[in-house]
């Protein structure tokens, strides 16, 4: 196998401004999905089965579907009818923060179930509100719960954030494909792509690892 | 516990023998739609079925004026053809990794791709033309600069526009296939998308509801030539030459052609290309 160190190193400063373009989509994603989640997470609990409805919806839709799909519905649809033509950074952000804060729903869910109930009642027998008590004694419990399950979504959003290369979203993967396109060349572009996302993983498990361990109590 | 998991276990099996049923059910309807005797070679075609009028999908069978001719052509040649759409930028890897025989998929011959690639005499004469609304004030291709223009990523209309705006600049949106990228223009997302002259003009003949006109540009956009591309050193490439040579010579072609595009082909013109 013979690599052509000269083409990747054409094409390695699109490839630095992809995978900027990556980092931002996917803090974007990753922000938003969380607090979206979070929300529908806690609407999903609800215990009057009309007012979770939507929040059940919601979950159903956004994980019973596939991203692509979904991209391609936000890209040439839900944007422009917003704001009148394509644009790509907003179909990305989009789609991923809503894609994420199905599964962040879910994990924060199980999270929340998953405190024993005498610490709800335990709150609630000094005094505080049920939201109280969500807040200062249940939610820190099942964030730190949540970790590990919110590490492996993360880690998926950043790699699923290539699919947005479809709609030319000029983000890491976007490259690689221009790259290929040009040259026609598979391994040059592909396995610079790879090792990119490689290492923003690498990193992103990293820094949830050290905040796992700061939240540690043992 | 131990029902449950039979259960389980019997469900993943269905699953997997449904599957493999697909699979054998796939195979034994292509040898049947090759018919044709054991002895003639079936060759492995590859081909990106986005590009009406060339090669489409029509409920889920390939169909186009690309797959009516490389199947005259092989048969003149003395083989069944299996033809598969993988997309454009898969198919240049399966040549390139010599998976697959042969590929039509209105591939324009050019130097770069003849590097890596083998190419047959062209059969195809074509040129780049820009698709634009029609209220645009476009008119010809340099006034492409500064505006945002939708190209399939690989083309050699991305290699046209990259010539008036710079290799990589940011204005020019590449896309898995022309489909979306006139899809962006149709939504704003561009001013005007560059592709091949039939796939332009079908695309605005067929949407007369989104209003978009095309425009040649000879000064900007030089005529190119289609060919059928083999894997380099591939020894079907003489051959499908004295075939395609024979239809150009008989008529087929010319019949071919005109079911597509209504119009005479220009014969010699081809011809004077081929060396």
């Amino acid at each position: 196998m013979d690599i052509r160190f000269d083409i990747i190193q054409e094409y390695a400063p699109y490839f630095l401004k992809g995978t900027l373009l990556t980092i931002g989509l996917s803090i974007a994603g990753v922000l938003i999905g969380t607090v979206l989640g979070l929300l529908i997470g806690l609407g999903k609990l609800i215990r009057h089965k009309l007012l979770s409805l939507p929040f059940k919806i919601y979950i159903t839709v956004f994980r019973g579907t596939p991203l692509f799909v979904q991209i391609f519905i936000v890209h040439f649809g839900i944007v422009p009818a917003v704001l009148g033509t394509t644009n790509g950074i907003a179909t990305g952000i989009v789609a991923l923060s809503l894609n994420s804060a199905a599964y962040v729903a879910e994990i924060f869910r199980g999270g929340i179930q998953s405190i024993d109930k005498g610490q709800m009642e335990a709150a609630r027998s000094l005094g505080m509100t049920h939201s109280a008590s969500m807040r200062h004694v249940i939610l820190p419990q099942a964030f730190k719960r949540s970790i590990p399950p919110l590490c492996n979504e993360f880690i998926v959003l950043v790699k699923d954030s290539s699919l947005l290369a479809a709609v030319a979203v000029p983000e890491v993967m976007y490259w690689g494909k221009a790259m290929q396109g040009q040259y026609y060349r598979v391994w040059e572009p592909y396995l610079t792509a790879a090792l990119i996302y490689l290492v923003l993983t690498l990193v992103l498990s990293g820094l949830l690892h050290l905040l796992e361990r700061r939240l540690s109590t043992d | 516990m131990k029902k449950g998991s039979l259960l389980f276990f019997a469900i993943i099996f269905a699953f997997i023998f449904a599957l493999s049923a697909c699979g054998s059910n796939k195979d034994e309807n292509s040898s049947a739609d090759n018919g044709g005797k054991a002895s003639k070679k079936t060759l492995r075609v590859v081909t990106n079925a986005a590009y009406a009028p060339f090669e489409s999908m029509d409920k889920g069978k390939i169909v186009g004026f690309d797959v009516d001719l490389i199947k005259a052509v092989a048969k003149e040649a003395g083989y069944n053809v299996k033809i598969e759409n993988l997309g454009w930028d898969p198919m240049f890897a399966e040549i390139q990794g010599k998976n697959a025989d042969l590929s039509v998929s209105a591939i324009t011959i050019n130097d770069d791709r003849k590097q890596t690639f083998d190419f047959s005499n062209p059969y195809f004469l074509s040129t780049n033309e820009i698709l634009i609304p029609k209220d645009s004030n476009i008119a010809s291709a340099d006034d492409l600069k500064g505006k945002i223009v939708a190209v399939q990523n690989g083309t050699t209309g991305q290699d046209a526009v990259s010539a008036i705006l710079g290799k990589n600049n940011k204005n020019l949106k590449k896309f898995e296939d022309n489909n979306l990228a006139i899809m962006e223009l149709n939504k704003g997302g561009a001013d005007a998308v560059v592709a091949d002259n039939t796939v332009v003009e079908e695309y605005a003949k067929n949407n007369p509801d989104k209003n978009l006109k095309y425009i040649e540009d000879n000064k900007n956009f030089a005529p190119e030539y289609y060919g059928i591309m083999f894997p380099k050193g591939s020894k079907l490439k003489a051959e499908f030459n004295k075939a395609l040579n024979t239809l150009l010579d008989n008529g087929t072609y010319a019949k071919i052609y005109k079911d597509y595009f209504g119009t005479e082909p220009d014969i010699d013109k081809l011809k004077a290309q081929a060396k």
